[in-house]
């Protein structure tokens, strides 16, 4: 353990719970966030990174000569906005977040470093705390470029962010206000 | 710590700021393709070869291989076409839709979202008059709706007025080179 947090001074527990705090209220917008535009399911996250995906018909690779079809819509279908990610918004997406993502897993990793956990641990939860953005993005891009199966890694990287951010939330808070021997 | 401090700063100043809605789709539907009443979903899934010639054209490709068409009719007979052309810069998507008549000429363009950072611009943009300059325009002449609102606006809205006659000049080509195309 590189410091304390347990016994730091009640200025330093007070801002690592108000990090974890808000850090925990935009998690919760996050995954409302998610709900709307994305989904969580894997067919719902591959329509949204997958080619293609405001069309029915997913084409994997471009066709060896232009088609065009035509179908009847309405009004309504014309309003409604399927939320489609494609390559040149993913790759907005990933220069506007990875940074931001890194931020917070630092931020976490530092509340990690003043735990009494052993070596071991503090090492696997601040590589959980790392590996879930990753994990994000590498889905997305997977989903788009390989295969719509790797929906399920991005799923599989927005899970392990929660989960990494409920483990610190909880140790930190315990040890910080209530096990403080 | 200095350096997070200072990473933390530099994530948060180039986080782009949340996309609002200036018009509604089914509004701009409306506005450029009147009196429609019944639609039709022109998509077309472009071969490689015909991306490098939008993209030789005018250095833009459709995103992800596909661009829709919205084909308005009347009585069976077309009335006009609407696309939704996004244009991104560093500081978000902006979106547009690009409307033509049956004769092929722009009908009008509305922009339908901004994000909340460039809406000032695109509205000042739009309030000295740069729409008025797409209408009637050909689909093989560039668009030229910046160089006159230009001299009437600020910097940043100049920059948007330039956005969005990309934005039109990348629908037109996608309108001359592939919709007629069956």
């Amino acid at each position: 353990m590189l410091y304390d947090l347990r016994h730091s001074d009640l200025r330093v527990r007070w801002l690592v719970t108000l990090l974890l705090a808000t850090l925990g209220t935009s998690y919760l917008f996050g995954a409302w966030m998610v709900a709307l535009y994305a989904g969580f399911s894997p067919h719902k996250v591959a329509d949204t990174y997958g080619p293609a995906g405001e069309a029915m018909m997913a084409m994997q690779m471009p066709p060896e000569t232009t088609v065009v079809t035509e179908r009847p819509v309405s009004m309504a279908e014309m309003g409604e906005e399927m939320h489609h990610v494609d390559k040149d918004l993913l790759v907005q997406d990933t220069h506007v977040h990875m940074p931001m993502y890194a931020v917070i897993a630092a931020g976490l990793s530092l509340i990690v470093l003043g735990l009494p956990l052993s070596r071991s641990m503090g090492l696997a939860i601040i590589a959980l705390l790392f590996a879930a953005p990753w994990l994000d993005f590498a889905g997305m891009w997977l989903t788009k470029l390989a295969s719509p199966r790797f929906a399920i890694v991005t799923l599989a990287g927005g899970w392990a962010m929660a989960l990494g951010y409920t483990i610190v939330a909880v140790i930190a808070t315990y040890q910080m206000w209530w096990r403080k021997s | 710590m200095k350096t997070i401090m200072l990473s933390a700063v530099a994530a948060a100043l180039l986080h782009i700021t949340p996309t609002v809605i200036l018009v509604k789709r089914q509004d701009a539907v409306s506005h450029l393709l009147p009196g429609a009443d019944q639609f039709a979903a022109r998509e077309v899934h472009v071969s490689s070869a015909d991306s490098r010639r939008i993209h030789d054209a005018v250095g833009w490709e459709p995103p992800d291989g596909m661009i829709t068409f919205y084909i308005g009719k009347r009585q069976d007979q077309v009335t006009g076409a609407l696309m939704f052309m996004r244009v991104d810069c560093q500081h978000g998507p902006l979106e547009l839709a690009v409307g033509f008549d049956s004769r092929g000429t722009v009908r009008g363009v509305e922009v339908t979202k901004a994000t909340v950072e460039m809406k000032p611009w695109v509205l000042e943009a739009l309030r000295a008059g740069l729409t008025d300059a797409y209408r009637g325009l050909a689909v093989d002449q560039p668009p030229a709706g910046a160089e006159k609102v230009k001299p009437k606006i600020g910097a940043m809205p100049g920059y948007m007025a330039e956005l969005i006659d990309k934005g039109v000049m990348h629908a037109n080509a996608a309108y001359r080179l592939f919709y007629v195309r069956r």
